[in-house]
């Protein structure tokens, strides 16, 4: 296929959706709060220059906003999606019901799910960019970097963006606990989990501890009563991994006791993303001298 | 158009007469032999067709002869320099291949059987089985099927792997193949670039979750086998070596056919390769690169200088920096400067750098990219996209992709390479977007990692130095600047105007 078929292929499911939109529009979502969980293609929309996409996906006649947890992982075309979520409170987002979601990309391909809506002015993103972000102060601050360097060039190559850090863990020390959801099918953690772990460990590496990591997979049911299950590996795996992190950020071995729960939790329709996790604990043990 | 071509012109005949600052070195003296016992000054000047590289030996000149980078090590009489030469940017470019070529019939030991041939059981005279060097500039890389791990342990793969297609019979010969004893898979490569190397060995700065750490699946990098040190992880194409040492290792058994070089050798070699740096910094249109009021990005000497693995995607740190001075020169200004460089052609390079930056298209169906968490598409630029290392412009994640350049459906059309069928097991996760059954001329990290994901992912590449080393893409696919920009514009529905892939080949000529 050329990219001029696919993208006349494209048009073709973009007019057709929006001859649908017109019919769906009339029913109204389910109150604030309502667990809503289903599988359906994602749709992006184009929301103007200097700006990302946005997500939704459409439900039983309803259109609802794709938007994750921050590194949750954004949606993908191509993929069809589990969505659990409740109904949230607000203004559409992405010209859909907002949702209190967590969602997951499927594994396997599906072609059917190739639709990007041009940008037709109806939503409008915000450009991003560092000068958007941060206190007026630091706005400030950039903006007078920005005005130094176009009067001086050589500015423009001396970098500006601060290293990334997480706060030092401070004595004394307690039992601490972390907990990482993970999204359907997947091990991978988001950027604030793993600096949390990597405080976590310093402490492990700090005094004389004992470090418990337990994986767990789920089950999670969809609103027309179906179930998706986890592979029975990935409480194993998703333990796995946050041991092999430990062991290679130099957590002895002998420190860690590993375990994980095969059956899977969840598959109440509620909140089931809460059954894929690990949960680690860090246990500073007295010290005998 | 026509103007510019005139100007051009004119400007090469004037620039004939230029004195350079630095040596510049004649074609004929420009390729190192193997053990040359000749100087490499502290600066140097190549000529290339868009004007001249300079390499920049910031550690001062050195005698080359038995020096470890320069000496022939092993059997085949070959050294590091003959497939990573100064004039080329320290790698080489098809031209100057094809000239070595003629100036030696072919016996040159750039050529030598093992991996400058298309496959070493084929008649080594004849120049068709040095096909895809002379003509793409690749060279075989023999890679073990199924993988090994860094300790030398079998990988079980994820995918069975089947030969589709052979045009140089090496993947199914008896002795060379995937059936063979050793059970090889034959890819065709680029060689990349030994130079401004400290912005790929450093570890990330400013990155998320942390430098320890890959972006995409929040695994740690690997390890430095000597230190236990995390490694950047942004060498070779396919990332097979974590540092310049095992990679020196590697090289020389391989390309030199040599034994493993003696620990001193190797010291030299590593410290060679972290002080060398190479750019343009004379354009033939556009005038000296160099001088005050040009780009600060502009030849080595701002490499040297410049701070190495940060992030550049942020208003005042632009990839390359401000070019801002070359963009507001208006025709008055054009018409009083009329004995200087033409002013158009350096606003061209400008407006190019402003659509490197800046121009969004939408980034889709990349695998080990667009699945990293950024969704699909992802609405960037080409700088804020992939290439948002300051100064070089590579991926500074580190960053496996398929870009499409290895596998169907999106490749340019390359029947002179070898076509594999990879299919995925019914448990593994299938590649994002090309599902469980893919056909590649390359399956790239797939072929270390064994994962179905990683099929046809390789790594991007440095920016820097470009004229001197076409053609482009671990496949060299892209002949010239145009055909590369020409790739991204069919693969991401760009939509490009004539004066925009314009405007991008002229400021990629510069860098
Ligand atoms: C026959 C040609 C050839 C010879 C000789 C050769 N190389 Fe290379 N080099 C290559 C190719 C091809 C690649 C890219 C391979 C890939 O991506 O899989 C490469 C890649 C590299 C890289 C990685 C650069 C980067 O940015 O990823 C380094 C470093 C390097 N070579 C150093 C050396 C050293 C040191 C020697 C001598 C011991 C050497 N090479 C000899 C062809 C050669």
């Amino acid at each position: 296929m050329t990219a001029t078929d696919a993208t006349i292929q494209r048009s073709v499911l973009v007019a057709a959706l929006c001859v649908a939109g017109v019919v769906v529009s009339a029913s109204a979502a389910p109150p604030v709060g309502e667990p809503v969980n289903f599988v359906a293609c994602p749709i992006a929309r184009d929301t103007g220059p200097d700006t990302d996409v946005c997500f939704f996906a459409e439900y039983e006649g309803e259109r609802y906003a794709l938007r994750n947890p921050t590194d949750w992982g954004n949606p993908q075309l191509l993929h069809r999606v589990l969505v659990e979520a409740r109904v949230a409170d607000g203004a559409p987002v992405c010209g859909a019901t907002p949702l209190d979601a967590r969602i997951s990309i499927l594994p396997e391909v599906d072609a059917a799910c190739d639709t990007i809506i041009p940008f037709d002015g109806a939503v409008r993103g915000t450009p991003g960019g560092i000068f958007n972000r941060g206190t007026a102060e630091q706005r400030a601050a950039a903006r007078e970097l920005a005005r130094r360097a176009a009067a001086e060039p050589a500015l423009s190559l001396v970098p500006v963006m601060p290293e990334s850090s997480y706060p030092s863990p401070v004595p004394p020390f307690t039992t601490e606990t972390l907990t990482v959801y993970y999204p359907f099918g997947s091990d991978r953690a988001t950027d604030a989990d793993m600096l949390e772990l990597l405080r976590l460990t310093e402490i492990a590496n700090a005094i004389p501890a004992r470090v418990e990591v337990t994986g767990y997979r789920g089950a999670s049911r969809l609103s027309n009563g179906n179930t998706l299950s986890e592979r029975s590996e990935m409480a194993r795996q998703r333990a796995q991994k946050i041991v092999a992190i430990l062991h290679g950020l130099g957590v002895d071995p002998n420190q860690i006791e590993v375990d994980w729960v095969s059956t899977a939790g969840g598959n109440s329709g509620q909140d089931d993303w809460r059954s894929r996790r690990i949960e680690l604990r860090v246990i500073p043990l007295p010290v005998n001298d | 158009m026509i103007g510019i071509v005139k100007t051009a012109l004119l400007l090469l005949a004037a620039t004939l007469a230029l004195t350079a600052v630095a040596q510049t070195s004649r074609e004929a003296e420009s390729w190192w032999s193997p053990g040359d016992s000749r100087v490499l000054p502290a600066v140097v000047e190549y000529d290339n067709a868009f004007g001249k590289l300079r390499v920049l030996n910031a550690a001062g000149a050195i005698r080359a002869g038995e020096h470890a980078f320069f000496a022939p090590l092993g059997e085949n009489g070959r050294a590091c320099v003959t497939c990573h030469q100064p004039s080329d940017a320290m790698g080489l470019s098809v031209e100057t291949i094809n000239r070595r070529w003629r100036e030696t019939a072919g016996t040159d030991p750039l050529f030598a059987a093992i991996d400058g041939s298309d496959c070493p059981n084929l008649p080594q005279q004849e120049a068709a089985s040095h096909s895809l060097l002379l003509e793409r500039g690749l060279f075989r890389i023999p890679l073990p099927w199924p993988p090994r791990s860094s300790e030398g342990s079998v990988i079980d793969p994820e995918f069975t792997i089947e030969v589709v297609s052979d045009p140089a019979g090496c993947n199914t010969d008896p002795v060379y193949g995937l059936h063979s004893e050793n059970p090889t898979i034959s890819v065709y490569r680029r060689p990349r670039p030994v130079a401004n190397l400290k912005y790929i060995t450093e570890l990330s700065h400013g990155v998320s979750p942390h430098e320890y750490f890959y972006p995409n699946d929040k695994s740690l990098l690997p390890k430095d086998p000597d230190t236990g040190a995390f490694v950047a992880h942004r060498l070779m194409s396919d990332g097979r070596e974590p540092t310049l040492k095992t990679q020196a290792v590697s090289a020389a058994i391989g390309h030199l056919e040599s034994k493993r070089p003696t620990d001193e050798q190797l010291a030299e070699i590593v410290a060679f390769e972290s002080q060398i740096y190479a750019a343009q910094s004379f354009h033939n249109v556009a005038g000296p690169l160099t001088v005050a009021g040009t780009p600060p990005v502009l030849g080595p000497e701002a490499l040297r200088d410049g701070a190495p693995a940060r992030l550049g995607n942020n208003p005042i740190n632009r990839i390359f920096g401000s070019f801002a001075m070359w963009a507001g020169s208006t025709p008055v200004e054009q018409a009083s400067t009329a004995a200087g460089p033409p002013l158009e052609v350096q606003q061209s390079v400008a407006r190019g750098a402003d659509i490197f930056y800046l121009r969004r298209f939408m980034i889709r169906d990349v695998g080990d990219y667009n699945d990293k968490g950024l969704g699909n598409p992802f609405n960037r630029s080409c700088g804020s996209g992939c290439h948002n290392m300051q100064l070089i412009g590579m991926d500074l994640a580190p960053g496996y992709m398929d870009l499409g350049l290895n596998s169907l459906p999106w490749a340019n059309n390359r029947p002179d390479l070898p076509l594999f069928k990879v299919e995925c097991h019914a448990d593994a996760k299938p590649q994002s977007y090309l599902g469980r059954i893919i056909y590649t001329h390359d399956p790239g990290r797939a072929l270390i990692t064994g994962k179905c994901i990683d099929v046809g992912a390789t790594l991007t590449q440095q920016m820097r130095g470009l004229a001197a080393r076409a053609p482009y893409f671990a496949n060299g696919s892209a002949a010239n600047l145009r055909e590369l920009v020409d790739f991204y514009d069919r693969r991401f529905n760009i939509g490009y105007t004539e004066i925009e892939k314009q405007d991008l080949v002229n400021f990629l000529s510069t860098l």
